[in-house]
């Protein structure tokens, strides 16, 4: 079904004989029919329905190319670190966007609106991966920073805060560069969206009312610009499982993008099955949130 | 929907609209995006004759080739494999320019097909298909191009084009369909169906045109996409090896050490290539949009003080009409006006300068008098209210008169005292209500909010107590204050607009086409709740609008305008007995009188003047009847008729022998 016997590809070793291979084939179930077995005295002795009942009971199987290694534990492993990078980089950008955006807007054909409208296409045509490989290249040469992995190898530490100290510096630079892309994207989608909202009859009326501008953005433009934005955050969120993909990819950052590049790489089908699994997961959960958030926001969805 | 916020915008209707194609010439950044495009596909299209190399040629290379800096011989130095970095970034404009085009136009033909059909038709079909283009736009497209593209037999830039431009689309459909949607109600569509038009002829000769515009300007927003994902994939190492990108070289030399060998020149160049073609088509595309989507223009936060040029005022002294003997511009006053208007003159921006949509109007408002301001669309009724609010939009603003209220000038306030005035003391009630609320919001809360504002020391709950009964004084029941805008109908929305109008209990009401969008009933309710509310309050109220039977039902006093001046200003009685402006008797004409069934109604030929071709003289000149030299020679000042508190501007007035030579 899918190209590359992960058999071959997991070993690369020509004096590898017949035998050899398909014992690895018998070990990996790869030997099975894929769907249904009709010739067999078990139908349902298939790869698929035995990696169906091994999910059941939350064995994601074995990773071809890290043998022996449980693809949970890789999985969970590659989650963590990745949490540990985006989660900050989305915290900080999300505040920073919103308020940047605003005012933005708030300041349409100002040089602030300018400066920051150039800062935000500029971000947004920038790939990610060229914006990691210029901070890489300025941190590594400039800032001897360090630039690839989660810890200096080979390193003992004294203690808990110089560990620590040293997974924040090796943080540092793809944290920066996944906090700037997202403050582009967000910049440029608050703008819009609060210029949208500014078009809007009410805030004629709020005008009228004799409400300050300050009264105004906070009670009437801020919660109804957020809308679009709670979208965005949203896709946003579910991208976290794999769309720090291009910075990890920098920074060798061992997280779940990295993972799955090597994954493809290697073609590591179970482990690319986890991580796809864990991705379709957390978008639905990040669009449920999405949902909620709205109807709270907006009076209108609750009826719907 | 659009009418009511073209009304709101208060911009005048005949204000000339700039082209799109002129507007968007005059978008400079659309023009930079467009430019930075075209030297891409130069480079492109000449890059065997300009680069200096054939990348694709291989040649013997020893080590000391590798990450050479610039020199004469390699300008950009050599990359990776000892390759001149120039030759293969010139190269890569192609791959970046083939893939962009294509897959863009594979994802306008996906997606401007479902948008089309869910669209036009609607129903199950349409929102089945929403729901498939909601599904992937919720998906992680990075993700998923990887997956798909690492299971590719062949990474071939023909498939790589296929995958990215069929994962590309879903902007595109959410655009279109609702574009359709909005087009499908259009009179046009609808009487090309009336007559029998078929779907498929109605789609492809009358929405897909008119949709287009917009579909192109997000299709060159697809095509920046589209080149990211190509130099993502590519350097990712999932990328058509046999083809030289701008992804790949940078794949190449980042995977071989160019950071650690300090070659940013290995890096650099390919990577701004990206940034420079992306950055062109997300400019242009933008332009586009903004070009064809006229909506964004408005903005209601500009600053107050923006709409207003109080040098000027004071600079000039507001008289701009010499003051003839027996003009009418002070009434008989048994009782001081609240408000005063003078010689208020409001002029807007265009591309030809600025235009006149208010000039030199007067006029009074007494307490527990009912004005109404009359004459058709495009008269200057709206700017003038907003003008005397200071409510204005972008572009337009008051350069000449007063706005007497209280003893001041409402024009020369600074931003603090203009806010202590609006509301409590001259509020709004906006035309379409629809939309006048805010959606978020309950009714109470916005009430409450408008009376803590102006009467801070106030509580919350006394506040609220006050909201419930300002709905409860205009038929709404107390208990559903704390209900959205949208659970209301239109003339509830119109009479929510009404309590919160009166909240602050101000000395003067404005209703702007109070009455519009509502049916008859409704509106007879209204009108009478606003002048008997009026009466109780001892309010002014002025009411806005093209409809002489509103005037008749509820108003005291009627100025009429014309092509942004008053043409006459008079009591009702006088203006529906003894109208002696030609354009006032033309309009009584034009409306239906229900005692005189033999009379015929006959419309005024010709239209009101636009902004930018006003005529010389009496802006009436060109459709009256009883035109002589002197109208289109001089401008007709307000003359006053007998001795009564009537104003006519009208030369015939002074020279009534002229009405039949």
């Amino acid at each position: 079904m899918l190209p590359g016997d992960p058999a071959k590809a997991g070993v690369k070793d020509s004096r590898l004989n017949a035998a050899a291979i398909e014992e690895l084939r018998a070990r990996f179930g790869l030997d099975k029919e894929v769907l249904v077995d009709l010739d067999g005295p078990n139908p349902f002795d298939t790869q698929y329905f035995t990696y169906l009942g091994a999910l059941s009971r939350g064995d994601l199987g074995t990773s071809y190319a890290f043998r022996d290694r449980n693809v949970s534990d890789l999985i969970g492993d590659a989650l963590i670190n990745t949490l540990w990078l985006v989660l900050p980089s989305q915290a900080l950008s999300i505040v920073l966007g919103t308020i940047l955006g605003l005012i933005a807007a708030w300041k349409r054909r100002t040089a602030i609106d300018v400066a920051a409208l150039a800062f935000g296409l500029f971000m947004w045509s920038l790939p990610t991966f060229f914006l990691g490989i210029i901070l890489l290249f300025l941190g590594a040469n400039w800032f001897h920073l360090p630039t690839s992995g989660r810890v200096t190898l080979g390193t003992d530490y004294a203690s808990f805060w110089e560990a620590a100290g040293d997974v924040l510096r090796h943080l540092f630079l793809p944290t920066l560069t996944l906090t700037l892309v997202l403050l582009g994207e967000y910049l440029l989608i608050m703008r819009s969206s609060v210029l949208e909202v500014f078009s809007e009859d009410y805030i004629l009326t709020a005008r009228a009312k004799g409400l300050s501008t300050f009264r105004i953005i906070r009670d009437h433009a801020l919660r109804n610009a957020m809308l679009p934005l709670v979208t965005l955050i949203a896709i946003n969120l579910g991208f976290t499982v794999s769309g720090a993909i291009q910075v990890e990819s920098v920074f060798s950052w061992p997280g779940l993008g990295d993972l799955t590049v090597q994954a493809v790489a290697q073609r590591d089908y179970p482990v690319l099955q986890g991580a796809f699994l864990l991705l379709a997961v957390a978008v639905v959960i990040a669009n449920l949130l999405a949902e909620l958030v709205y109807g709270l926001l907006d009076p209108r969805v609750v009826e719907a | 929907m659009t009418a009511t916020s073209q009304v709101l915008s208060a911009a005048p209707a005949e204000l000339p609209r700039a082209h799109p194609a002129r507007a968007f010439l005059r978008n400079r950044i659309g023009v930079v995006g467009a430019v930075m495009i075209a030297i891409v596909a130069l480079v492109a299209l000449f890059a065997p004759w300009i680069a200096p190399y054939d990348p694709y040629v291989h040649v013997r290379v020893t080590v000391l080739d590798i990450f050479q800096g610039p020199s004469s011989q390699h300008l950009l130095g050599t990359d990776d494999a000892g390759k001149d970095v120039l030759s293969s970034l010139l190269y890569g404009a192609r791959v970046s320019l083939i893939v962009g085009f294509a897959a863009a136009f594979i994802s306008l033909i996906i997606g401007g097909s479902i948008g089309l059909i869910a669209g036009y038709f609607g129903g199950r079909l349409g929102a089945g298909l929403m729901r498939f283009t909601d599904f992937f736009l919720v998906i992680p497209d990075l993700a998923l191009l990887i997956v798909i593209v690492a299971v590719l037999r062949d990474r071939s830039l023909f498939n790589l084009i296929l995958v990215i431009g069929a994962l590309g689309w879903t902007t595109t459909a959410r655009l279109v369909r609702s574009q359709t949607l909005s087009l499908r109600e259009r009179k046009f569509v609808l009487r090309a169906r009336a007559v029998g038009g078929g779907d498929w002829y109605i789609l492809r000769r009358h929405i897909l045109p008119l949709a287009l515009p917009l579909m192109l300007a997000n299709t060159v927003l697809v095509i920046s996409l589209a080149i990211l994902s190509e130099s993502t994939l590519s350097f990712i190492g999932l990328g058509d090896p046999t083809v030289i990108s701008w992804g790949q070289m940078l794949d190449f030399a980042f995977g071989r050490g160019a950071v650690s060998a300090g070659a940013w020149w290995a890096l650099l160049p390919p990577g701004f290539a990206i940034v420079w073609i992306v950055l062109g088509t997300t400019l242009l595309g933008t332009a586009m949009e903004e070009a064809f989507n006229p909506r964004l223009r408005r903005h209601h936060l500009e600053a107050d003080e923006a709409s207003v040029v109080a040098d000027e005022l004071v600079a000039e002294p507001p008289v701009s009409v010499p003051a003839p003997s027996g003009v009418a511009t002070t009434f008989a006053a048994d009782s001081a006006p609240v408000l005063q208007v003078r010689n208020l003159t409001v002029e807007f921006d265009s591309p030809s300068g600025p235009l006149r949509a208010v000039e030199d109007v007067s006029f009074d408002l007494r307490r527990g008098e009912t004005l109404g301001l009359v004459g058709e669309s495009g008269c200057g009724k709206t700017t003038t209210v907003m003008g005397m609010l200071r409510l204005l939009p972008p572009g337009g603003r008051v350069v000449a008169g007063q706005v007497l209220f209280g003893g001041r000038d409402v024009l020369a306030l600074d931003p603090t005292e203009l806010r202590a005035v609006r509301w409590a003391g001259m509020s709004i009630v906006f035309q379409g209500a629809m939309n006048a609320l805010n959606p978020v919001r309950t009714i109470a809360d916005q009430i409450s909010e408008t009376i803590l504002v102006h009467e801070p020391e106030m509580s919350r709950g006394e506040a609220g107590r006050r909201s419930g009964e300002m709905l409860e004084r205009v038929g709404i029941s107390a208990r559903r204050a704390t209900e959205y805008p949208h659970t209301f109908s239109g003339g509830m929305r119109q009479r929510a607009m009404i309590a919160l109008a009166l909240a602050c209990q101000p000395d003067v009401v404005i209703a702007d086409e109070p009455t519009t969008a509502l049916d008859v009933m409704v509106q007879a309710q209204i009108l009478e709740l606003l002048a008997a509310l009026g009466r109780d309050f001892g309010m002014g109220t002025i009411i806005v609008t093209h409809d002489l039977g509103v005037v008749a039902q509820v108003c005291d006093r009627v100025v009429v305008m014309y092509g942004g001046r008053v043409a006459e200003n008079a009591d009702v009685r006088t203006t529906f007995a003894h109208p002696r402006h030609p354009y006032t008797q033309l309009l009584l004409k034009a409306f239906p009188n229900v005692g005189e069934t033999d009379q015929r109604l006959r419309s005024i030929p010709g239209t009101p003047p636009r902004l930018d071709a006003l005529p010389p003289g009496c802006r009436f000149t060109p459709r009256c009847p009883y035109a002589f030299e002197r109208c289109s020679a001089e401008v007709p000042p307000l003359f006053a008729v007998g001795d009564d508190d009537h104003g006519a501007s009208c030369f015939l007035v002074v020279e009534p022998e002229r009405a039949h030579g």
